[in-house]
């Protein structure tokens, strides 16, 4: 039987435009707060392994070797480390390999850093770095960006289930709400419904992107880094901390093709949908069992295409249920708490294990007044890769 | 000399393949066939390599957008992208040079060279709704 992995500790810097520092030292900053939550004082001994979460040092930073860099960084030698690059959804599969290790007993305390610094270089450039993740001839070639596909998708999503451009911005009012109150947040500006489209001149703030995704219908380009401390639940190790572990009660991931227009229906998520039902599988859950959640809104019509793939919502109803505010902090399933990619930020390699971070803070009731969701039992995070060619899904539960 | 890619060497082309053993078509080619697990061999040693044919004429409009934000290399102030299905029921993602698109329109797929990016010139579809090719300012045709 496997052996039960949960997450001692948490740490995260603040996202946002971290330019003027070191990739490696954001990350070993984000990890030291880890070590700090989890209150372990002899580092060397206890952890074992150290999986690093990253998609674009190579190309952005011109820097490789990443985790042996972090290692060293932190003094953790001789902890074996890798470098886990899965596009956008990195951090997930960081944790998932994390957990692995934990799991197959080849490790009892796995420390998983996610981090990126996009802001080094334009967002032009970072917009192409973003891209180079598309089939290279049949994609990328056509000056087709991420941004083109999730515009292309929210066409037909409003085409077939009535989304408005109001709707969209309804979820950027609710992600900004969430997000300035939350400290490790890259915007902490809230802004109205009047000012970013029921007002005569919102479009002068709120421009289009790609139509019909505007400035607040997609996430901002940040730095940041994350990390967590899983443990063996039953090893003696575990007892070194000072907090309670949250228990990772389910992980699945899944893939779908790589070119988004060989998918029979272009508005279908299989990967999201597949993962989903590998987590709830692992979990023994159901998607009514779930209290609140943080989905991958890099586009924030992903938030109800996610929802809906996840089982949160019956398709095409998630549109009801921002409306009706189901999904806002007091509403009957909080989504994006953190203030999601929307205002929470999206470095890429940092996002998925930020999101993990979300789910232990607010299981634990440690999320800052405003924003905790109401004695939450189980949280479910959806990290998203490519156009959804590669996602992971990770439920934790405080026991 | 292996032949892995989709494009025309000697006009601007793009190809589709077909699986010789179940006659399923792909755009772009996989190695192994979907439906029939044949494998593609571009060297053309072990096994026949695919037929491969032109990807270009009319197709259907199923979504669009008009991009504002563009990655480095591109001097407009915006591009529109279109997803496309062709008769033959192949799908194919590219650049579309219709103003005032709209879901289900009547396209034709025509292929130009692009040099817009620093590197190796590249073949992309353009989406157009004369029965001429267009000629974009942004590009170079030959």
């Amino acid at each position: 039987m496997a052996a039960r992995v949960g997450i001692a500790a948490t740490g995260q810097i603040k996202f946002g435009n971290l330019s003027e520092y070191d990739l490696v030292d954001i990350m070993a900053y984000a990890a030291t707060e880890a070590m700090e939550d989890g209150g372990i004082v002899e580092k060397h001994s206890i952890i074992d392994q150290v999986i690093v979460a990253n998609m674009g040092g190579g190309i952005i930073n011109h820097q490789t070797g990443i985790a042996s860099s972090l290692v060293s960084r932190l003094n953790l030698e001789p902890a074996s480390a890798e470098l886990v690059e899965n596009g956008p959804a990195s951090g997930a599969s960081a944790v998932k390999v994390g957990w692995m290790a934990i799991a197959s007993g080849l490790a009892d305390v796995v420390l998983v850093v996610g981090g990126e610094t996009m802001r080094k270089v334009t967002g032009w450039a970072a917009t192409d770095f973003v891209a180079t993740l598309l089939h290279p001839e049949a994609e990328y070639n056509m000056g087709l960006t991420l941004p083109a596909f999730g515009a292309m998708f929210t066409r037909l999503y409003m085409e077939r289930y009535g989304l408005t451009e109001r709707d969209l911005a309804l979820i950027a009012v609710k992600d900004h709400e969430n997000g300035a109150k939350n400290k490790f947040a890259h915007v902490e500006e809230t802004c109205t419904i009047e000012a970013i489209h029921d007002n005569a001149n919102a479009h002068v703030v709120n421009n289009y992107v790609a139509e019909p995704l505007r400035l607040y219908s997609v996430c901002p380009v940040s730095d940041g880094a994350a990390a967590v401390i899983l443990v063996n639940m039953d090893s003696p190790k575990a007892q070194q901390f000072r907090k309670p572990p949250i228990r990772i009660a389910g992980i699945g991931s899944a893939t779908d093709t790589h070119c988004v227009h060989n998918r029979k229906d272009p508005l279908a998520l299989a990967a999201v949908r597949v993962s989903a039902e590998r987590a709830y599988a692992m979990a023994g859950l159901r998607p009514a069992d779930i209290s609140f959640a943080e989905l991958h809104d890099a586009f924030v019509t992903l938030e109800m295409a996610i929802s809906e793939e996840v089982g949160l919502f019956p398709r095409g109803k998630a549109v009801d249920a921002v409306r009706r505010g189901d999904t806002r902090i007091d509403g009957c399933l909080p989504i994006s708490p953190s203030g999601g990619l929307k205002a929470k930020g999206h470095p890429v390699g940092a996002t998925g294990v930020s999101q993990v971070v979300e789910l232990v803070r607010q299981l634990r009731g440690e999320a800052e007044p405003g924003r905790q969701v109401k004695d939450p039992r189980y949280g479910m995070a959806v990290n998203f890769g490519g156009f959804a060619n590669n996602v992971v899904t990770i439920i934790c539960a405080r026991e | 000399m292996i032949d892995f890619g989709i494009y025309g060497a000697q006009e601007p082309r793009i190809f589709a393949y077909r699986c010789p053993q179940c006659h399923t078509a792909y755009y772009p080619p996989p190695m192994l066939c979907a439906k029939c697990s044949n494998r593609r061999d571009p060297s053309g040693i072990v096994y026949d390599d695919w037929e491969k044919f032109p990807l270009e004429g009319a197709c259907k409009l199923l979504t669009w957008t008009r991009v504002w934000a563009l990655p480095e290399g591109y001097d407009q102030p915006y591009l529109l992208f279109g997803m496309v299905e062709f008769p033959n029921g192949l799908r194919a993602s590219g650049r579309l040079e219709v103003e005032s698109p709209h879901l289900g329109m009547e396209l034709i797929a025509w292929v130009a060279e692009s040099s817009e990016r620093p590197g190796h010139p590249v073949n992309i579809f353009l989406f157009s709704e004369a029965a001429a090719r267009p000629l974009p300012t942004n590009l170079r045709c030959d």
